[in-house]
């Protein structure tokens, strides 16, 4: 593709201008992050509000109890349990990891490190984040609505989610928020894809790029084709809602036509698998650059690594059936998902044993970003196993809707993912707000994440395999899970101390960007690492790069023993040393 | 300016996909059916959906025409635009008769797959007018600034919304 060079515009000097309705990819990044963690404390809180339903029913929510739920004298009600599991889900996926990976990193970090001066379509990129705004007001608009806010758990299966089992307008808003969503997704993608293809430096292949390109650029290909899915069967549950019709409902009048609801679950789950694998797939990038970065040596396996995370990119739409193993499909197609989940499995070993081979007699260096790199190195090990558990359709006819699953795709996403997003929190906050974190911060902000987040979800694993039922307001109705109790109180304290340790990061963050005045900017290349963005000051100009770079090697070229210049590393722009 | 033509091509593939989930629970709830229709719609209009066929096919060739010929671009656009316009007006008409037939979107499955493929479908059309009415801009005034990727870009839009109403015709009314 020609590259062609994007001007360097004036700086914006309002703070309108400069911060409100920026066109500058760095600002629409930042914007997603704030974004982000504030409905990542919002989402958090809501799942302290369920660990503590389930480990102390009865006892009124402590602080705020009392003022939610004041006809129940703080206790949570098990009609707004239900809305609680719905939102915490809905908006820890959509609203909290697809901002901070996918909006904050993807705008923030794809132009920087392919060398360009912005995104391809700056005014489609803040229409993007504005769209993502807008849902979320609407969202929050329907957790304040009598009726409550949906409930029908964030994967609303009908006939729950239809104005039989939802009466509310929470639900209609609901799916309303999720298809606004969806198009700033959708904005975001085709603007991501194409400046990847368009905008790369030369010198830059695509196996030149940094990994945390690769992944951002395969969950945008993943979202521009797989959300609308998500928007058409939203539409559908709409047009169910509002207008009356009967797609989900089966045989709602005997002469008018069988909906079906089994075809919503096949509509959400083609989207839904894809989408998960959307949200790792830029923490997976950002963990198999940072291994390496931290390791001082070359990526191990790069190619390799970049076709796996493609490889897994086109399997991802073939396995959708394996959250359906329960629905009674026919045989033949069950095997056919079963296997091809299980082949899923070859690629994320491939790079998984790439990461090992990257940190393999590496010189490492524990900084906060690659304590949480390793973390997910952990994490995901045990959450990618647990998944071929599930992928058997024999155990997942006893594991499905466990708390099994829970366990496993918390691991997955809730630990992995939040883990990488650290990562690159700590990693790239020189180069968006000017300052390193402070580290010793951010360690004991690894450590107390890390050992209550295993406590959580191998607990959660534990008591699903035992039978332990998701979804529940009170799963101990079951005199057979009465064992499991001690195990329940142990997760929700695991839980506390998990959400209390977030206050770290949380005091790090805003005291790093606006209490820092007195400490020094940090230098251009901190980490000592050689991707194009570690070549400019901290924090980043407004135009990026003064002169479009001349790309001449790959980003992980460390430990060259015949580099003459003092440095254990080679920045992109200089010639290969042999 | 190719990044243009990539990111046309990206959009036209995610709002394919919109449409392929429709034509998928379209196609699931049909085949699963005992019968189809389920209960036989009186009144359902044949004319009206045949005509806005025509005028949609209608649009596309003089596009194509626009697109290929040297003499009378001008014209030639007009025509795009009336002709589209004159489809969106077929398919009020359509919603109209339906309505005076007493057949409204909560009446069953048929009438909730038409409504809600036309719907959707008439959405796009009115992005696509949009689209138009600004490369008409060019057409008519900036004619120094008319690229042949911009007049590309935009005409595969028209061409796609074009089959994919042909396919909802075909699957949905004659079918």
């Amino acid at each position: 593709m020609a590259f062609v060079e994007q001007h360097i515009h004036d700086e914006p000097k309002t703070f309108w201008s400069k911060y409100i309705v920026s066109y500058d990819h760095k600002v629409i990044g930042k914007q997603f992050l704030w974004f982000g963690i504030f409905f990542l404390l919002v989402g958090g809180l809501m799942a302290l509000m369920i660990r503590w339903a389930l480990a102390f029913p009865g006892e009124p929510f402590p602080i705020i109890g009392g003022l939610m739920f004041p006809h129940t004298g703080g206790v949570i009600p098990p009609d707004t349990y239900a809305m609680l599991f719905t939102m915490h889900g809905t908006i820890m996926i959509f609203y909290a990891i697809t901002p901070i990976l996918i909006g904050a990193f993807g705008n923030f970090c794809i132009p920087l490190l392919i060398g360009a001066r912005d995104m391809i379509f700056p005014t489609l990129n803040m229409l993007s984040f504005w769209f993502q705004m807008a849902s979320g007001i609407i969202l929050l608009v329907s957790l304040c609505l009598p009726l409550g806010a949906a409930a029908g758990g964030w994967t609303s299966y009908p006939t729950l989610s239809t104005t039989l089992g939802q009466q509310g307008l929470g639900q209609t808003l609901w799916t309303i928020s999720l298809f606004l969503l969806g198009v700033s997704s959708t904005m975001g993608a085709v603007n991501y894809i194409t400046t990847i293809i368009t905008l790369r430096a030369p010198g830059m292949g695509y196996f030149k790029m940094p990994l945390t390109v690769w992944g951002l650029w395969l969950t945008s290909i993943l979202n521009a084709i797989f959300i609308p899915v998500l928007g058409a069967g939203l539409l559908l549950l709409t047009c169910d809602r509002i207008f009356g019709t009967t797609f989900f409902l089966a045989g709602a009048a005997a002469t008018s036509g069988k909906g079906d609801p089994i075809l919503f679950q096949h509509v959400f789950w083609i989207f839904g698998h894809p989408e998960v694998y959307i949200l790792i797939l830029p923490a997976w990038g950002i963990v198999s650059d940072l291994l390496s970065f931290f390791a001082r040596k070359p990526a191990f396996g790069y190619k390799m690594t970049a076709l796996s995370l493609s490889a897994i990119t086109i399997l991802s739409t073939l396995v959708y059936g394996h959250h359906m193993y329960t629905t009674q499909m026919s045989p033949l197609l069950t095997q056919s998902f079963m296997t091809l989940t299980m082949l899923i499995s070859i690629p994320s070993a491939i790079f998984f044993a790439n990461w090992l081979g990257t940190l393999w007699k590496g010189s490492i260096r524990f900084t906060s970003p690659m304590l949480f790199a390793m973390g997910v190195v952990f994490v995901f090990g045990l959450g990618g196993l647990t998944g071929l558990y599930l992928a058997s359709a024999s155990v997942d006819l006893y594991l499905h809707d466990t708390y099994f699953v829970v366990g496993h795709f918390h691991y997955t996403m809730a630990a992995s993912v939040l883990l990488g997003g650290f990562a690159g929190i700590y990693f790239w906050m020189p180069k968006m707000f000017g300052r390193l974190m402070n580290e010793c911060l951010a360690k004991w902000h690894f450590w107390l994440t890390i050992i209550p987040l295993n406590g959580i979800f191998m607990g959660m694993m534990i008591m699903g395999y035992a039978g332990m039922h998701r979804r529940l307001y009170n799963p101990f109705i079951y005199e057979f899970m009465n064992k499991l109790i001690p195990i329940n109180t142990f997760v929700t304290w695991c839980a506390i101390a998990m959400g209390l340790a977030q206050g770290l990061f949380i005091y790090n963050f805003i005291k790093t960007i606006f209490f820092s005045k007195k400490q020094p900017l940090a230098s251009n290349n901190p980490w000592e690492v050689g991707t194009l963005e570690w070549q400019i000051p901290s924090p980043a100009p407004h135009y990026n790069y003064k002169e479009i770079p001349v790309v001449k090697c790959g980003p992980h070229e460390f430990g060259n023993p015949n580099l003459t210049t003092g440095r254990d590393f080679q920045y992109q722009t200089e010639e290969l040393v042999d | 300016m190719v990044q243009s033509a990539v990111a046309m091509t990206v959009v036209l593939c995610s709002f394919a996909m919109l449409f392929a989930t429709m034509f998928l629970g379209y196609f699931l709830l049909r085949s699963n059916a005992d019968v189809w229709p389920p209960v036989e719609i009186e009144g359902m209009p044949q004319g009206i959906p045949l005509v806005s066929t025509v005028f949609i096919l209608l649009s596309s060739v003089t596009y194509y025409f626009f697109e290929h010929k040297a003499q009378a671009k001008k014209l030639l656009f007009s025509l795009t635009i009336v002709f589209g316009a004159l489809f969106l007006l077929s398919q009020w008409l359509l919603w109209g008769s339906l309505a005076d037939a007493g057949i409204f979107v909560s009446d069953g499955m048929v009438p909730s797959m038409v409504y809600d493929f036309t719907w959707l479908h008439a959405a796009h059309i009115g992005l696509a007018l949009i689209l138009l009415f600004w490369l008409g801009f060019f057409v008519f005034f900036k004619t120094e600034k008319l690229t042949k990727l911009k007049v590309i870009n935009v005409g595969k839009f028209w061409h796609f919304l074009g089959v994919v109403w042909l396919l909802m015709y075909l699957l949905i009314f004659v079918l």
